[in-house]
């Protein structure tokens, strides 16, 4: 059994960076957005660190785009100054400048362990975090969790206390609206 | 209105073009665009000019649009057709050049099939654009075409291609005028119309208040119209403020006047840049702090307080953080600045910058283009003394390739009006010039259109001389021949030990020869008595000419501010050494 430790490396680093922005973006829903979206990113050397597109008005075909990025202040600016040169985009946000703005992530994990005492120590952890059961088994739990990214960030950091569990996550990336 | 009958994509596209007032288009045929060809035979209100190899097209639609003002229209096939153009449409996005090019497609069935001339357009073509399109619907083709121009002319200009499947050209649906669609406006950037009054305020008091301040200009007053430049030098007499200009601001504010410095930057005068270095007011008007101008950027303009107009938001803050900003269109804000003056009466102390002036004066004293023309060979910047003094009193465009001729011609040639000046920099695009002066003289019939060229440039386009020929397209190319990739030998010089790696040009072609060939005509001056001569023939034939002018091989560019240094660390001449821990820090940038 490999060491969960392993499972979820990379994003953790990031996450603990102060240099983290939420963006939100609003978008014409049309061929190759994302492409030109993604593309802005990659040829202009900055970080995607999670994202999200979805549909959000069918009526007026716009989707709503949320990307996790990395950088200092003034790359940020750069970066919605870049977003909102390109046709189809109505409008790019950075979060953490409206007054008031709500984030949330969800996030799948699935546990796999062998005897009783990890059976309670990730019951105990289940129940501290307020997941939801998706489904158990014998020796394999589904769990759902949702919140800031930095309390799922949590739960993974303690259930990864647990030795000689498997650990198997999917991520939403956080979404986020203003108010 | 939108008229009841059907007609077909391809003449669709036509009807889209004449309603956009389209004259003149650059192309190419082949399997993916034949129904558009076949759309244009036996009309008349489109001229068509057949270029050699796509680039050629590109090229010449930018130089249509700059030299005229209007967008430039380019069609080319799929695949090949529109990877060749890939490097003209970023040229063309760098510099901030409207076009419209309309690509071929295979057939909707047959994309991601890898089909013969397939390839991924809007893929490769994204982030070479301001916008593409793939219309898969007949039906939204006007409206597209429509938006494709709106998008292109608007705001900061740029390049947009409309990727156009061969049965979509086929299939039929009405054709929807311009004047019947209505524009999203989010999707149209045009930058605001609001005047910036606390702007403008600001930067009048602080104009009062300065003791050394200076006009920055780059190409957004020349995209802004030639109103800006009227309001421009209305805003520096009323000032008596210097000014300096980038690359593509020539022409912006006339270059004899005893105002202008000159261009700075990498190959700028010795007073713009130090003036750059010292001032404490810059005034920036359309240019974006490129690394050619800045330099060393914590170096940079250290002292000054600094004011951007700039329609592109992006531009603000990208390199060099500034002060104050506007995104209104330039000619807007000149003008409004202008009033705000004229109605307040504001008055300027002319004299409160006479210490400035003295200065400058006394770097301008430095006389930093001053050359030495011996008896027999003929100096490069004395070739182009020459052609500008013999070609001054005419109308005259003048476009360029990429390097050493580039930059001696942006010092030595001097630009009175907007427009009349060419040349790839953002980019660096050889190969640029010879297909932008078609271009230019297609916009301009009669005009004297001089390309400035170097010959390792001019070989890379050297086929468009057919089309100069086949269209009686009198351009000039103007070959300053010293058998040298001349700014590559000049950088392995200064930088790498004069190890000069594959910078040398062997077996040219005899240019001479080579004009006759392709039925144009061919001029020669080998030393300086033959120069004038070469240069009026060159002028007076109503023919395409190649001029193969044989200059000092060993000539270097100068002033130059070495990659990685400040404006007050220039090189010039080559009697000035580098510092040897700069050599080794500009080795590595560009």
């Amino acid at each position: 059994m490999s060491s969960s430790s392993s499972v979820y490396p990379t994003p953790i680093n990031a996450f603990k960076q102060s240099k983290r922005s939420v963006l939100s973006v609003i978008v014409d829903n049309e061929p190759g957005i994302l492409a030109r979206i993604v593309g802005l990113f990659s040829g202009r050397g900055y970080n995607i660190e999670a994202l999200n597109v979805t549909v959000v008005d069918i009526e007026n075909n716009l989707s709503r785009i949320t990307i996790e990025t990395l950088g200092e202040e003034k790359v940020i600016r750069q970066i919605i100054a870049q977003l909102e040169k390109l046709v189809p985009v109505h409008s790019a946000t950075n979060l953490a400048h409206l007054k008031e703005s709500y984030e949330a992530e969800i996030c799948l994990v699935k546990i796999e362990f062998d005897n009783e005492d990890q059976d309670s120590k990730i019951l105990n952890f289940a129940d501290i975090y307020r997941t939801r059961t998706v489904q158990k088994r014998q020796h394999i739990v589904v769990y759902e969790i949702s919140g800031t990214s930095e309390r799922i960030n949590k739960f993974l950091d303690d259930l990864n206390t647990i030795s000689g569990i498997k650990v198997e996550l999917v991520r939403s990336g956080p979404i986020g609206l203003g108010i | 209105m939108s008229t009841d009958q059907e007609i077909s994509g391809a003449e669709i596209i036509l009807q889209a073009l004449k309603d956009q007032e389209v004259d003149t288009i650059f192309g190419y045929p082949g399997g993916a665009v034949l129904p558009i060809y076949d759309a244009l035979f036996g009309q008349n209100f489109l001229k068509h000019v057949l270029v050699r190899q796509e680039a050629g097209a590109v090229h010449a639609a930018e130089g249509y649009a700059r030299s005229s003002g209007k967008v430039g229209v380019l069609l080319v096939t799929s695949g090949p057709g529109v990877t060749n153009v890939v490097t003209g449409l970023t040229d063309a996005l760098m510099d901030s050049i409207p076009l419209v090019c309309i690509s071929g497609q295979v057939p909707s069935h047959l994309i991601g099939t890898d089909a013969f001339q397939e390839c991924d357009t809007t893929g490769i073509t994204r982030p070479c654009t301001k916008h593409n399109y793939l219309v898969k619907d007949v039906s939204k083709l006007s409206e597209t075409i429509h938006e494709a121009f709106e998008i292109a002319r608007s705001g900061r200009p740029g390049p947009v291609l409309i990727d156009i499947p061969k049965d979509v050209q086929f299939a039929k649906s009405n054709y929807i005028k311009k004047s019947e669609v209505t524009f999203k406006s989010h999707r149209i950037k045009s930058g605001s119309k609001d005047i910036n009054r606390e702007f403008i305020e600001t930067l009048v008091d602080h104009i009062k208040k300065s003791k050394k301040p200076i006009f920055y200009v780059g190409g957004g007053c020349l995209n802004s119209g030639p109103l800006a430049s009227q309001e421009l030098m209305k805003l520096v007499e009323l000032t008596n403020i210097p000014i300096t200009t980038t690359l593509h601001g020539l022409g912006c504010y006339p270059g004899e006047d005893a105002k202008s410095l000159g261009m700075l930057g990498m190959h700028g005068t010795y007073e713009a840049n130090l003036a750059m270095n010292q001032c404490d007011l810059m005034i920036n008007v359309g240019a974006r702090f490129d690394d050619r101008v800045t330099g060393r950027l914590d170096a940079f303009s250290p002292d000054s307080i600094k004011f951007h107009f700039d329609i592109d938001q992006s531009s603000i803050n990208k390199n060099v953080k500034v002060d104050y900003h506007t995104n209104t269109d330039i000619t807007l804000s000149l003008k409004a600045i202008n009033e705000y003056i004229t109605s307040n009466s504001i008055q300027f102390d002319l004299n409160q910058y006479s210490d400035w002036w003295n200065s400058i004066e006394e770097w301008r004293g430095k006389d930093c283009l001053h050359y030495e023309q011996s008896d027999d060979t003929i100096k490069p910047q004395h070739a182009i003394t020459r052609l500008y003094e013999l070609t001054n009193t005419k109308d005259t465009f003048i476009t360029t390739e990429v390097g050493q001729h580039q930059m001696w011609a942006a010092q030595y040639y001097k630009f009175d009006k907007p427009n009349r000046w060419l040349t790839s920099g953002g980019l660096g695009t050889m190969g640029f010039g010879m297909p932008a002066a078609i271009g230019a003289q297609m916009a301009n019939p009669g005009a004297l259109v001089v390309d400035i060229a170097g010959e390792a440039s001019f070989l890379m386009n050297i086929q468009e001389i057919a089309t100069a020929v086949q269209y009686k397209l009198p351009i000039k190319i103007f070959i300053l021949n010293n058998e040298y990739m001349g700014m590559v030998r000049q950088w392995q010089e200064l930088l790498h030990g004069s190890r000069y790696s594959e910078s040398y040009v062997d077996a040219l072609p005899d240019f001479k020869k080579l004009a006759e060939s392709f039925n144009a005509v061919g001029v020669r001056a080998k030393n300086l008595s033959e120069l004038d001569d070469a240069i009026n023939e060159m002028i007076s034939v109503d023919r395409p000419v190649i001029a193969d002018i044989w200059v000092d091989k060993k000539e270097n560019c100068f002033p130059m501010i070495p990659s990685g240094a400040a404006h007050n660390e220039m090189l010039l001449s080559k009697y000035d050494k580098e510092k040897p821990e700069n050599q080794e820090k500009g080795k590595v940038l560009v």
